[in-house]
């Protein structure tokens, strides 16, 4: 007859051997290892301030006939602190769900009960089988003025606690990043750069409910973001890039109306057009290549300039700007 | 007591909006504009409505202006008409229907407000109300001048008795309170609804009706 109890961490546990008296002979075991008889009173075994370690199976065996008299299972752990309760409408005006979790483990099982009431109304909030520790809701009005509340109740053998969550259907709407960003050079433009994604695919209705959308970029080798608001469309031309620097974008997308921004979308890595190489000689060098074939250059002269001095630091890249000004400066004059 | 009979005259008396003159300028800019305009205009009155009702939920007090005062609805008859609605109900809505529904909710909403305007304790909240009051009215002008150049006719107007005569009166200071700050979230229920309404009809006006226009003035 296998028995469980659950304590709390730093709690003294006095387990009795079942039936026997006070005055039996007993050993008990942890886990198939003899315990010292300093702890025990008597036939009972005491445990002073438990910690998660001493988890496990404690038995007790009658002292001469090593007969197993009582047998329990030991789980220490804590009661669930507040839990961490989050609702968001990610596929407005479908619904919306709700995520949670513990701040800190409890180190024994948790079950969860979520609540929804909207006025007078309760709501099933249905559990999602992946992720764990989610469920949805449909609207079932839209615009509605009275706010939706949610409570979470956590409970483990040792307590329980809970939160709630007040809000307005507008308040919690936040969709997920735009998809499939793609970030090309424009042939012939070496400072430009053509961003362009799509609806993220949890939005199911762009039509009545048109997203618009940030877009931030920068050049890798420096700190600074630049933004841009887009009300409409899901492309962008950046017109403003540094020649020939690799860019990092990333776009993020809201309701038109109510609601918050989405998060960041996966990272784009792009560089605007840059011109061939055989157009980069100095001058004594055209004369040359006008018979010869331009494979015979290894590599342009902008990356000899940039490979010189080559640490990466703002007074080389400096150089490296300069000089890439004063070739392209140089290669129009030849186009 | 008669408060009821007096809240209805003030009502009637400040809700006889003149009949709408004739809307040359929306004809000229075509539905497609006048759609857009009067879209930035429910922007526009959201964000003044945020500061608006701050300050009036402070002048109520506690609890009117916590956060998190989520109080029941009271079964007394809704004065104006609701904003939710049941989404496939609110999918299918006809441009007709949706601009109606629009015209009717802001005329009940601005004839309560200028109620309010009367009653009001401090010159600050007078000010802002009457300034929105203002805003509101134009509101209301812009809906009516998209359904005229649809070709769609007006709702009968407001001027009536906002509600049924058997509505008792606000018996306490406290509920009259609760009637206010339902007023509020009446409002802004209806503008970030209608920010939803009018993106569906610009994308349901026919673009021809902006062109047919244009070319009937020799563009």
């Amino acid at each position: 007859d296998i028995h469980m109890q659950y304590e709390r961490v730093g709690a003294d546990v006095t387990m009795k051997c079942g039936s026997m008296d006070w005055d039996a002979a007993v050993t008990w075991t942890a886990n198939g290892t003899d315990i010292d008889e300093s702890h025990l009173n008597g036939s009972y075994l005491i445990l002073k301030n438990v910690d998660l370690s001493q988890s496990g199976q404690y038995s007790c065996y009658e002292g001469s006939s090593w007969h197993l008299k009582y047998q329990t299972y030991l789980r220490v752990g804590t009661p669930p602190k507040e839990p961490v309760l989050m609702c968001r409408s990610n596929n407005y005006p479908k619904g919306f769900y709700c995520s949670w979790h513990l701040p800190t483990p409890t180190y024994i099982p948790n079950s969860f009960n979520i609540s929804v009431i909207h006025g007078t109304k309760d709501m099933v909030c249905e559990k999602d089988a992946v992720p764990k520790n989610r469920c949805h809701i449909r609207y079932l009005q839209l615009f509605s003025t009275v706010k939706y509340k949610v409570t979470l109740t956590v409970t483990n053998a040792l307590g329980k606690n809970f939160t709630t969550l007040t809000f307005d259907e507008f308040a919690i709407v936040k969709p997920d990043p735009p998809e499939s960003v793609v970030a090309k050079p424009v042939p012939n433009n070496p400072r430009r750069l053509e961003v362009s994604w799509q609806n993220p695919s949890s939005w199911p209705d762009p039509e009545s409910f048109p997203l618009k959308f940030f877009l931030r970029y920068r050049p890798l080798i420096l700190d600074q973001w630049q933004h841009v608001e887009l009300s409409d469309g899901t492309s962008h031309t950046i017109t403003d890039a540094y020649a020939g620097k690799e860019y990092i974008i990333q776009v993020a997308a809201k309701d038109n109306d109510i609601g918050t921004w989405s998060d960041w979308s996966v990272a784009v890595h792009a560089t605007p057009w840059t011109e061939e190489p055989k157009h980069l000689t100095t001058e004594a060098q055209i004369t040359e290549t006008t018979s010869a074939s331009t494979s015979s250059f290894m590599a342009p002269p902008t990356t000899k300039i940039c490979d010189k001095g080559a640490v990466v630091g703002s007074g080389a890249m400096a150089v490296c700007w300069t000089a890439g000004l004063v070739v392209a400066a140089y290669s129009v004059l030849f186009i | 007591g008669d408060s009821w009979g007096i809240f209805t005259f003030l009502c009637a008396a400040l809700c006889n909006l003149p009949a709408l003159p004739a809307l040359n300028c929306s004809e000229e800019l075509g539905a497609g504009q006048s759609i857009q305009q009067t879209y930035d205009l429910t922007r526009y009155l959201e964000h003044q409505l945020r500061t608006l009702a701050g300050t009036y939920l402070n002048y109520l007090g506690p609890p009117f202006n916590e956060p998190d005062f989520n109080p029941p609805r009271l079964a007394r008859a809704e004065r104006v008409p609701s904003a939710t609605v049941d989404l496939d109900l609110w999918r299918g809505l006809t441009d007709n229907a949706r601009l109606a529904a629009n015209y009717r909710a802001y005329s009940r909403l601005l004839c309560y407000l200028r109620v309010l305007d009367g009653q009001v304790g401090t010159a600050e909240l007078r000010h802002r109300l009457a300034h929105f009051c203002a805003s509101l009215q134009g509101l209301v002008l812009s809906i009516g001048g998209v359904m005229s150049s649809l070709g769609y006719p007006l709702p009968a107007g407001p001027a009536g008795p906002p509600a049924p005569p058997g509505t008792p009166a606000a018996p306490n200071d406290f509920l009259k309170k609760m009637d206010d700050f339902w007023l509020l979230k009446e409002l802004q229920t209806w503008l970030w609804r209608s920010a939803k309404d009018f993106n569906r009809l610009k994308k349901k006006v026919p673009p021809a009706v902006v062109t047919l226009r244009l070319e009937a003035r020799g563009f």
